[in-house]
């Protein structure tokens, strides 16, 4: 029987450096052992655990696609003792990761139909796993619209990308910074804020939206008052973690474990979980 | 029903030690639990709910899950032997089949072997568990209300009832059958012996508690989530767990990294969400910060989310909670004022 408690070994193979302050990390991770790569198959929105042995464990969500190929892509935010560990590694360091854990985005369920996707600071790691995703199969689906935000021009993660994904007909972008900076031609406030004066339609459209608790606690109003159903909004969700397989009984909320029933829940069912917010 | 005299009993509990590692209520300190057991002399017989449940058996309160070093990861080998345990109380194999749905199968997604414990299912999975007839039911406790009794033999594979001079031995499952069918040492039971059982269990069955209708708790208990009688119940909680971890039920534990040098283990280890630290997350949010909101999630826990998730309480009523609590926070009090506080309009008391 497959033990979920033993990580997988995996290669540092790149490291991506995302901010002046050195905060976020990107890591593309390769599989030591083939088959354990060829076993791994996952979806936009799931995690891993990562693990630094003698430090512990943190859940982090997949960045990569995919469709992208045989890499796994993590963005780590230096916060406390794991992920300051993690910042530590070099390229050809060995570590370890636990997964793939948590449901998907509703990728299916996207096909035919118009995607809205709004991201906040780092946490828009699971949606540029999306966003890859469809662009992917592009023909798979309606427009894309992404409204994504950041304190400053500076917190923006995988900037090479939005600088490609800007120019592409095939979508739109619109990035937004909390409060005015010089030179900066993109929009201004926050990402509630923001998508209430873009207003996207929600015709045919599902809304996917992804941040900070604070950011997707004001947003998912707006899209409400946007005449965007409660089925039709998605949300990941965050909460501390240890063994990602619902057994551990720290992530719930309410009757549902986050780390087995999420992290992606519908607006429709946090309507019904008591202190989903 | 086989009938081993008590003047046998040492020999019943050597041969059982040949094909099992054999655990039996045992006191040390002063204090009683489960342990490792070669003769009948090393047993207490006399305790009913045992001080540390039988759950650490199975789920130990810490456990290592594999070694790390230079040459890479190893699991621990698993002991040839399995478990046999002698002397459980019929709320304490309950529990056990309460968290073999958690940590045994995968109730999420059946198919996917990712969602089972391989470390509780070696242990559970090839265990013999001699279940013990309650004689002498103790005020505290209440399996009656989650459908138990003091005879109830769900989840045995042998009933046992001490009958004075000699044991009787009833199997439950085939493979209690298999094991006591054979044994020199037991004969078969006569009407007499059976008899005296029933009367025993009649007299047991008197002494339980008044039934508490828990048909809608689940429900009940979600309406109520926002009430401020949360806030007025768990005043006195002083958050020291000891209710969590005595509790045959309570399966949360935390994962760790002990090292030395370059090489060390990883344990998983007991933990409690009556900590604040258990949920409180690397930004410093915490989604139960207060002490309201983990006693609520305790009960909600035990007798709401569980009920959803595995169609059944997460708690045998086997009291132990009632009785280590330092401020004497009785379960039983606030599950009567929680099923009541719609109908009363109010909280009294
Ligand atoms: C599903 C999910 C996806 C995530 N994705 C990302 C991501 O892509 N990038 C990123 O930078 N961060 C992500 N996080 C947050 C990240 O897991 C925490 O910042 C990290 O665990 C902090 O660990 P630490 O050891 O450095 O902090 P410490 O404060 O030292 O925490 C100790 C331990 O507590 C647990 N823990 C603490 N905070 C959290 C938390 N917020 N969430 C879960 N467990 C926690 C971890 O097991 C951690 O190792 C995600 C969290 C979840 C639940
Ligand atoms: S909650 Fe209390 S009574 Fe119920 S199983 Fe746990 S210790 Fe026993
Ligand atoms: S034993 Fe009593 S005081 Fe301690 S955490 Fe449990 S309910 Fe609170
Ligand atoms: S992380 Fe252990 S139950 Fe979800």
């Amino acid at each position: 029987m497959d033990n979920s408690y033993v990580p997988i070994r995996m290669r540092v193979e790149k490291i991506a450096v995302e901010d002046p302050e050195r905060n976020l990390r990107t890591y593309d991770l390769a599989f030591e052992d083939e088959d354990a790569g060829k076993r791994f198959n996952y979806l936009p929105g799931q995690f891993c655990e990562m693990s630094i042995l003698g430090k512990g464990e943190s859940p982090f969500g997949i960045a990569s696609s995919p469709s992208e190929g045989d890499l796994l892509k993590f963005t780590v935010n230096r916060a406390g003792s794991v992920t300051g560990e993690i910042h530590y590694l070099r390229e050809g360091d060995a570590v370890g990761i636990r997964g793939p854990l948590g449901n998907w985005y509703p990728v299916e369920k996207l096909k035919g139909m118009n995607v809205l996707i709004i991201g906040g600071g780092f946490a828009f790691t699971t949606l540029r796993s999306l966003l890859v995703y469809l662009l992917g199969s592009r023909g798979d689906y309606g427009d894309i619209n992404v409204i994504y935000g950041a304190r400053n021009p500076d917190l923006f993660i995988y900037k090479n990308e939005i600088e490609e994904w800007r120019t592409r007909e095939d979508m739109e972008l619109h990035l937004t910074i909390d409060s005015p900076v010089d030179g900066w031609s993109g929009m201004t406030g926050f990402v509630p804020s923001v998508t209430g004066e873009l207003a996207p339609g929600q015709e045919n459209t599902m809304a996917i939206v992804c941040g900070p608790p604070i950011m997707i606690k004001f947003t998912l109003p707006v899209l409400t008052e946007l005449g965007f159903p409660d089925e039709r909004i998605y949300t990941s969700l965050e909460r501390r973690m240890k063994c990602g397989i619902g057994k551990c009984g720290r992530c719930n909320i309410g009757s549902r474990y986050v780390c087995i029933d999420g992290p992606v829940f519908s607006l429709a069912q946090l309507r019904n979980i008591p202190e989903a917010f | 029903m086989y009938r081993l005299d008590k003047g046998r009993f040492d020999e019943f509990i050597r041969l059982l030690g040949r094909e099992y590692r054999t655990y039996a209520p045992v006191r040390t300190a002063g204090r009683t639990g489960f342990a490792i057991v070669d003769s009948a002399g090393m047993i207490d017989t006399d305790v009913l709910v045992t001080d540390m449940s039988p759950k650490e058996i199975f789920f130990p309160p810490s456990e290592t899950l594999f070694r790390y070093g230079r040459n890479g990861i190893k699991t621990d080998e698993v002991p040839e032997r399995p478990i046999a345990v002698w002397g459980i109380r019929s709320c304490d194999v309950r529990s056990l089949s309460m968290l073999d749905r958690v940590f045994g199968s995968a109730v999420q997604m059946p198919e996917d072997d990712r969602f089972k414990d391989p470390y509780w299912n070696h242990r559970y999975g090839s265990s013999l568990l001699f279940g013990s007839a309650c004689i002498d039911p103790s005020p505290t406790c209440f399996c009656n209300w989650f459908g138990g009794g003091p005879f109830n033999k769900d989840g045995m594979d042998v009933f046992t009832v001490d009958a004075g001079e000699y044991y009787l031995l009833e199997p439950v499952s085939g493979k209690g059958q298999e094991f006591i069918g054979g044994l020199a040492c037991l004969a078969p039971a006569g009407e007499s012996e059976l008899d005296l059982v029933s009367a025993i269990a009649a007299e047991a069955a008197s002494r339980m508690p008044e039934e508490e209708d828990l048909k809608e708790a689940g429900r009940k208990l979600s309406d109520i989530f926002d009430e401020p009688v949360w806030s007025e119940l768990s005043a006195k909680c002083v958050n020291c767990g000891a209710c969590t971890f005595c509790c045959p039920t309570c399966h949360c534990f935390d994962i760790q990294d002990e090292s030395q040098g370059s090489e060390g283990r990883r344990v998983r280890i007991w933990d409690s969400c009556m900590f604040p630290i258990f949920t409180r997350e690397a930004s410093g949010h915490n989604p139960r910060a207060l002490s309201k909101e983990r006693v609520r999630q305790r009960i909600m826990h035990k007798y709401s989310y569980s009920l959803e998730n595995y169609g059944e309480f997460l708690c045998t009523g086997c009291g132990r909670c009632v009785l280590v609590c330092p401020v004497n926070l009785d379960i039983r009090d606030v599950l009567r004022r929680l099923l009541h506080y719609r109908a009363e309009g109010k909280c009294n008391g």
